[in-house]
């Protein structure tokens, strides 16, 4: 994890794809496998859903496949809506997903089966976590870095740290807070919204935010 | 050696594989597979054996040996995994395992980690030696015959883990199954930079007019690619954009309709000069590469596909791709974002009217395709997971591991 020294060290994390064996073919199976599997797997098809880099439709796994496999329109647009941030712990968040989808079916009970070779496969990862060599000790190093840096690293600071640390922060905040003493650009950071923007899209908001601080600093220095 | 990737691969990949590298250095890694050459396999592991090594991991590649009778029987088992339905007898599966044990007197077995390359070689598992055994399936086992497969897993679940490119060819096993996408080397002849030259020389050597907008698709004449449905799509959008289309492939030698598709495709085909249909020979790699990077938009209008890396070797050259929504191609092509699926002729000729009318649209989901190809599919990130699950084993039980 990444300390809060006076330096910010960038680190990344890789994420190795493991299948756990169990796939659903209908609405009930799906149910029932999201009751059963690991935390690890909830974990995956949901939080690791940032890391494919694109926001579509959908907000993590199991909403991309009640719409584009089941055609569930509206369950999709419900499991979408499921923010990840707001629950305090992977097993909170397992019984949203279950509530979401037991209200559902009460209306709907007729489970529509996926095609064959179109069920929702459940995976979960290992991760590899590594210090990729670069740090910054001042915002404007900061600044440089964030615009360069791998996606994977703005993923395991911004994302991965709220649920690594458990305090629902975010690493770049917290080093700008406790390190650079900067508590209204760190609340600034924070007001990104992790559920509402893809990796690069948070890459560019920080960079948005960190430049006009660096360039009203040095406005300060001059007069 | 990967030192030539920089620049090109994703920085943390080639990290991870160096700090893989220190962590297994001086390590044993065997391969073994039943081809020198030919297919994806022998492909990709002529590329990746000399970056392992150059990783300090002590790599070695071994091929197994057999008569016709095993590879006769071997591809019948490579068939009935498939789907295809194959009698495996009791007199074949005895022999499969005589050549393999005949091939562990013949090599050397010892090694930390041993990575053995679909069911030609598995049975090799009953002549382990020590170190952690890999067996990593290349093909579609999602809807096999039941009884050969069910043969096969016995000797595949003696492994310490099994590899699949997609979650859906993973099967239930008691053992560890992970997920590992094939990939290209961005290197290699089919896939590195050209000049305009050497695209020119192509296009000059193969008579393509370079005046208007080439729609190509490279792969065997076989009905599962459709090249008649790739016609077909090309007439429709003849009547609104002028271009001209380029099958580039050659027959299937192994499948018996090969011919009988190809005099179809011709016949379909008939008298249009604007249709250029291209037998290339073996190592034609360069020439397919010329081809993909002076098209305007290339298609893969698979209607059954295993991965289809023809697809990312596509996108690696910025080109806008439209595929069959078969296989592998959706992990490659997110839709509307590095290209566009498709289900039907219609759907195919629509898109590539959609891409030569809109070159800008072309060019954006043309770089998203590369973007995506570079974080995903290439050779630097299949060797860094290889080495990731060689490296999970040993460190057996920890979901996270910071190195």
């Amino acid at each position: 994890m990444a300390e809060v020294t006076k330096d910010f060290e960038f680190k990344q994390c890789v994420s190795i794809l493991k299948s756990t064996g169990k796939k659903a073919g209908n609405l009930r199976e799906l149910r029932e496998a999201i009751a059963a599997v690991s935390d690890e797997a909830i974990f995956h098809h949901t939080y690791q859903y940032f890391l494919k880099g694109h926001i579509l439709e959908y907000t993590n796994d199991f909403a991309h496949w009640a719409g584009e496999s089941l055609e569930e329109r509206a369950l999709a647009e419900r499991l979408s809506g499921i923010d990840p941030y707001d629950f305090g712990s992977i097993g909170e968040l397992r019984n949203g997903l279950l509530r979401t989808i037991d209200d559902y079916m009460e209306k709907f009970p007729e489970p529509r089966e996926a095609l064959a070779g179109d069920e929702f496969y459940f995976n979960q990862t290992i991760t590899l976590t590594f210090p990729v060599g670069i740090r910054a000790q001042n915002l404007a190093e900061f600044l440089i870095a964030i615009k360069y840096i791998d996606a994977g690293s703005i993923y395991y600071h911004f994302y991965e740290a709220r649920v690594r640390l458990r305090s629902g922060i975010d690493d770049f905040s917290a080093w700008i807070q406790d390190a650079l003493l900067k508590k209204d650009l760190a609340d600034r950071i924070r007001s990104i919204d992790p559920f509402m923007h893809s990796v690069e899209g948070i890459r560019e908001h920080i960079i948005e935010a960190v430049e006009e601080r660096v360039k009203t600093d040095m406005e300060a220095v001059r007069q | 050696m990967i030192s030539k990737y920089t620049g090109i691969s994703p920085r943390g990949d080639l990290l991870l594989l160096q700090k893989l590298g220190k962590k297994l250095n001086k390590k044993s890694f065997l391969h073994i597979n039943s081809t020198k050459a030919g297919g994806g396999v022998a492909e990709i592991l002529q590329r990746m054996i000399p970056i392992l090594n150059d990783l300090g991991i002590n790599t070695r590649w071994e091929v197994i040996e057999g008569d016709d009778k095993f590879f006769d029987i071997t591809k019948k088992i490579h068939n009935a995994i498939q789907g295809n339905p194959e009698k495996i007898t009791k007199d074949m599966w005895d022999h499969h395992y005589e050549i393999n044990k005949m091939n562990a007197g013949r090599l050397d077995l010892e090694a930390n980690a041993v990575l053995i390359h679909d069911p030609q070689p598995a049975p090799l598992i009953k002549f382990r030696k020590k170190g952690k055994w890999i067996w990593r399936c290349h093909i579609d086992v999602s809807n096999p015959v039941k009884e050969v497969c069910d043969y096969l897993m016995r000797y595949c679940s003696k492994y310490n883990a099994a590899v699949f490119s997609v979650s859906k060819f993973a099967r239930a096993m008691a053992i560890n199954e992970f997920i590992i996408p094939p990939s290209i080397d961005p290197l290699s002849e089919k896939n590195r930079d050209l000049t305009a030259e050497e695209i020119g020389e192509t296009m000059e050597k193969l008579k393509i007019p370079a005046d208007r907008p080439m729609i190509l698709q490279v792969s065997r004449f076989d009905r599962f690619k459709d090249p008649v449905g790739v016609i077909e799509a090309y007439k429709t959008v003849k009547k609104y954009n002028d271009c001209i289309l380029v099958l580039a492939g050659s027959p299937a030698t192994d499948d018996p309709e090969g011919e009988i598709v190809l005099n179809e495709v011709k016949e379909y085909a008939a008298d249009d000069p604007d249709i250029h249909i291209l037998l290339l020979p073996p190592f034609s790699d360069k020439d397919i590469n010329a081809l993909q990077r002076a098209a305007a938009v290339i298609l893969q209008k698979s209607v059954k596909e295993g991965f289809g890396l023809t697809v990312s070797e596509a996108m690696w050259k910025g080109k806008p791709v439209i595929g069959g929504a078969v296989g592998g191609i959706p992990l490659q092509i997110v839709h509307g974002v590095t290209g566009f699926l498709v289900h039907s002729v219609e759907g195919a000729a629509f898109r590539i009217r959609q891409f030569l009318n809109n070159p800008d649209m072309a060019i954006r989901m043309g770089e998203k395709g590369r973007d995506y190809v570079r974080n995903n599919f290439l050779i630097t990130r299949q060797t860094r997971d290889y080495l990731s699950v060689w490296y999970s084993i040993e460190n057996k039980g920890k979901d996270v591991l910071e190195l």
